[in-house]
């Protein structure tokens, strides 16, 4: 195939515009696959992305096309995962395309993730085709939405196509486009090799297989490759494209898209970003710097029974082959047994993490509270990273600590403006900007909409800042954000102790002004949740050795069988045995027996 | 246990009555007999008589022997208990529960606090200088005063015996439904165990004898026939549903009554419907369980005696336990539980099962 007829395109969007289906129309139209094989959405192959509509691992597809000037074109279509936490991913596939076609839903217009994506595209000098999609629905607007377009992001309506993704309307126009604004890929299959690997993905028969953007040179079988960032050495055990099925095939040369079956273990040791070149005659320079992506957000994953332990272990590291960002270390809680602290690159990614458990693993977990990671300065210089409360030194110690902040857009409609500017600065958030989007007035009795820029710390939205934004703009308003650093914080470290004792899984960090309310809130939890002693039990909340809250819970006074006569004896003794038994399954916390169920609700308070 | 409607089957359930106790008498020593259910007042004093002549006959009842009956106020009159009484029953415990009509109502007893203090006074008439009264406390909206006039009441009835217990909430009675379905507030803990500790200090004062966890007595009146459960020592049961504790087995007989009465015409002897074998280690358990609910505790010397192990060693680590939780306390060899104990004593006991 002549590199001419070429062409590599991604389809961006914000969640639930239409991308899969799009990309489901685009494969129906080119006949790659016929109407009954698509199934559902052929791009979203995992369960769970198909439930929670995003897509999380990239895919590509090749297309072959008819255009209109009668030559066949290779389309390579790359799916691009949609949500904020994965963004370094989506980065990483814009790499491997030169034309991105942006959607957006004709009902509800720009959106954070729009934006966000559309920005990227823009910094990696991708062609962007625009479309406006869902124009079948009843309520949609699409002249709203083009001035929208042309408002926010400069282009011109003439450059837009509107189409239904659903319906098939308008998309064919969208393929002649493809061919004539994306460029066809530079690169020489004369020049050493250079080919991008923007996504890997673990196979249990024909081990890691890297999904690659040629640049420069060509991949055949049975080849010996390098991995330039890591210095591996690979073995290219099969070559091929996706129709959307793995195809194998001879190579692949510049400007194709496809992959390669590696035979590595885990994708540890198939580092997207990384460059692969040939051993002899070899590229000096990798294509792109790349890094792991940096876990974000940390929590401990404990199994729900103790005896499950050895299950979770199989199942994190399961799961990790696949999925590179994912960080676990074992970790032990004094109530929660064994366990790991896992580092996400999100709250998204940890839901999805923790689901993919429960479901394809069939296991109970109890998740502590999520948590950013601190670098901690210790009087006397030292830094220190710390991802769980346990690590923090005494206040004493301290002099300095640091957390991390991002940049957080809110998208709008202006009559949730107060709401969410409230919840904003209650979450220590620092107002930057309002944009309004578009010049005239739209959206009806909401207003119009505006885009909300504020920087805040990423330690605010861990909780319920989601549902929060959600539920302050009746599902209105988007968000995105990005990190922006690290910036000093005012904060301690929250204990609880029951008994006198401190129990690890409810430690918290949080701004001291907040102490009092939250340290009150868990004692109180607390004391419901705690079954009477033999003996006073004070429960406190305390920082360091000063105590912010405290409730008692009083010694139990009666426990008796009243009646106890001939009848009686061999049932009060099954009473009694009963009784043994619901004690051998509480667990101990300094002299306090305590049901399990009583701390997994204490350890979801905020 | 009692049945509703059956007033008809009465011959026929004594017939089989005396046909079980043919069947198991061997003419042993009998020194208390306990008539309980049931209602026993519902059976004529005739019968009563009837039945008191065959254990007579087929066992070897001791002279001074003591003979319960139990009856409810409300379904007895003067001539019934003089004639019980003259048949022998020389004890009589009556249910009266409450001496508050608020409280009655609620249990659903038929008799009123007048019926309750007319009843006691008809038994005095009657000749019956050992009675004993039935009362209870933890009841919903009880207060604490609302229980003391009760009991102040019973006490100037002088009973020789009072047993009180706490309402204990079973989900199929009225009762037990209307608390779960969130119509009748259950009374807390803390004002239950106000209720008994307010009692065992009135009853102190007013000269009785704390001898059980839920019993008092005057000097010499504790009822002989309970404190064999309580010693676990030998007893028979007849009827139906009744239990029995004979050579290491625990024994019951069926629920039904129909089958009951079935069985027991049979030729062919039929066997109890639950046969619980007890091994040595369980008889101590139950022992020691049973035997600390007398205030007189355990002694560490009669146990060894009887079983050949000495509690204090195979005990020790519960009773060091119990001990600094100011749940037991030990005076030589004997073992008892405290007056915080008694309350909390499912805590000790819990702890003195094998494992």
């Amino acid at each position: 195939m002549e590199q001419g007829l070429t062409r590599n395109f991604c389809i961006i969007a914000h969640i639930d515009h239409g991308k899969s289906t799009l990309a489901d129309r685009l494969i129906e139209l080119t006949g790659t696959l016929k109407p009954e094989e698509i199934g559902k959405q052929v791009m979203d192959s995992m369960e769970l992305e198909r439930e929670r509509g995003i897509t999380i691992k990239a895919k590509a597809v090749r297309l072959h096309y008819k255009a209109n000037d009668g030559q066949i074109y290779r389309l390579n279509l790359v799916d691009t995962p949609g949500h904020v936490d994965f963004s370094y991913e989506v980065s990483r596939t814009l790499v491997a395309c030169e034309g991105a076609v942006l959607v957006v839903d004709a009902t509800q217009g720009i959106q954070a993730q729009t934006l966000a994506n559309t920005y990227l595209a823009m910094e990696h000098n991708l062609e962007i085709i625009p479309v406006i999609n869902k124009i079948d629905l009843p309520g949609s607007e699409p002249e709203r939405v083009l001035a929208e377009i042309e408002s926010v992001l400069g282009y011109k309506a003439q450059d837009v196509l509107l189409l239904s993704a659903k319906t098939g309307d308008g998309v064919p126009p969208l393929l002649e486009e493809l061919i004539r604004r994306v460029p066809p890929p530079e690169g020489d299959a004369r020049r050493p090799l250079q080919a991008l690997i923007f996504d890997s993905r673990y196979d249990a028969y024909k081990g890691v297989i890297a999904y690659l953007r040629v640049v420069d040179g060509r991949v055949t079988k049975e080849e010996r490759l390098r991995l330039m960032g890591q210095s591996t050495e690979i073995d290219v055990l099969e070559v091929g494209y996706f129709a959307p099925e793995p195809s194998p095939t001879g190579e692949l040369t510049a400007g194709d898209v496809g992959y390669i079956a590696t035979g590595l273990k885990s994708v540890e040791e198939c580092r997207v970003g990384d460059t692969v070149t040939s051993i002899q005659g070899g590229a000096s320079e990798p294509l792109i710097g790349y890094h792991s992506p940096k876990p974000m957000v940390f929590a401990g994953v404990y199994p729900t029974q103790a005896e499950d332990f050895g299950e979770l272990r199989k199942a994190i590291e399961k799961l990790s082959l696949n999925d590179a960002s994912l960080s676990y270390e074992p970790e032990s809680s004094s109530i929660l047994g064994h366990g790991f602290r896992c580092g996400f690159l999100g709250l998204l990614h940890l839901d999805i993490v923790r689901e993919r458990l429960e479901r394809e693993f069939s296991l109970s977990l109890v998740v502590t509270v999520p948590g950013v990671g601190f670098v901690i300065t210790r009087t006397g210089g030292k830094q220190l990273n710390v991802t769980n409360p346990d690590e923090f030194p005494e206040p004493t110690e301290i002099e300095k600590i640091e957390e991390p902040w991002v940049k957080i857009s809110v998208i709008t409609p202006s009559s949730f403006i107060g709401a969410l500017m409230e919840l904003l600065m209650q979450s220590e958030g620092s107002y930057k900007h309002t944009e309004y989007m578009g010049q005239h007035q739209s959206g009806g009795k909401l207003g119009q909409r505006v885009s909300l820029e504020y920087e805040m710390p990423l330690r605010c939205m861990l909780t319920t800042f989601y549902d929060q934004i959600k539920i302050r703009s009746r599902g209105y308003a988007s968000l995105d954000y990005e990190l922006i650093g690290l910036h000093e914080a005012k904060l301690v470290k929250l204990d609880v102790l029951v008994n006198e004792v401190p129990v690890d899984a409810f430690s918290r960090i949080i701004m001291p002004e907040k102490a009092h309310e939250v340290g009150k809130a868990m004692v109180a939890k607390l004391k419901e949740a705690i079954p009477r002693q033999l003996f006073k039990v004070p429960i406190q909340a305390a920082i360091g050795s000063r105590v912010v809250a405290r409730v008692d819970i009083s010694a139990k006074r009666k426990d008796v069988l009243a009646k106890c006569y001939g009848g009686d004896i061999t049932r009060k003794r099954k009473l009694l045995e009963k009784q043994k038994e619901g004690k051998k399954k509480m667990k101990s916390i300094g002299r306090v027996e305590v049901p399990k169920e009583a701390f997994l609700d204490v350890l979801k308070i905020g | 246990m009692s049945y509703d409607h059956r007033e008809t089957d009465i011959p026929r359930y004594l017939s089989a009555l005396k046909r079980e106790l043919a069947r198991r008498a061997d003419g042993e020593n009998v020194r208390s007999i306990y008539f309980g259910g049931g209602t026993p007042s519902l059976v004529s004093a005739e019968y009563m008589a009837d039945l008191m002549s065959v254990i007579r006959e087929l066992f070897a009842v001791d002279e001074a022997a003591e003979i319960t009956a139990e009856a409810n106020p409300g379904t007895i009159e003067g001539e019934y208990l003089r004639a019980i009484r003259e048949s022998g029953v020389n004890r009589l415990s009556l249910g009266v529960q409450s001496l508050n009509d608020r409280e009655l109502a609620l249990l659903g007893r038929i008799h009123t606090a007048a019926e309750a203090r007319e009843a006691v006074r008809q038994a005095r008439e009657a000749g019956f200088d050992n009675l004993s009264i039935d009362l209870m406390y933890g009841l919903p909206g009880q207060s604490l005063s609302d229980w003391q006039h009760s009991l102040e009441e019973a006490i100037t009835m002088r009973p020789e015996h009072l047993s009180l217990y706490a309402l204990t909430l079973e989900e199929e009675t009225p009762m037990g439904k209307a608390v779960s379905e969130g119509c009748l507030n259950e009374l807390n803990q803390d004002a239950a165990a106000d209720q008994y500790e307010l009692a065992e200090d009135l009853l102190a004062a007013g000269g009785y004898d704390h001898y059980e966890i839920s019993n008092w007595a005057m000097g010499g009146r504790e009822c002989r026939h309970n404190l064999t459960y309580w010693r676990n020592l030998a007893y028979l049961g007849v009827g139906v549903a009744a239990h029995s504790c004979l050579n290491g087995h625990r024994l019951a007989n069926t629920a039904s009554l129909d089958k009951y009465m079935v069985d027991s015409s049979g030729e062919s002897a039929a066997g109890p419907e639950l046969d619980e074998e007890i091994s040595p280690e369980l008889e101590l358990v139950e022992t020691a369980i049973l035997g600390l609910r007398l205030s007189e505790g355990i002694d560490s010397d009669e146990i060894h005696h009887r079983f050949v192990i000495d509690i204090l060693v195979y005990y020790q680590q519960q009773i060091e336990e119990m001990t600094r939780a100011g749940l037991l306390e030990q005076t030589g060899r004997r073992v008892k539980l405290t007056r915080r104990g008694r309350l909390l004593s499912n805590e000790v006991f819990w702890r003195f099962l094998p494992e």
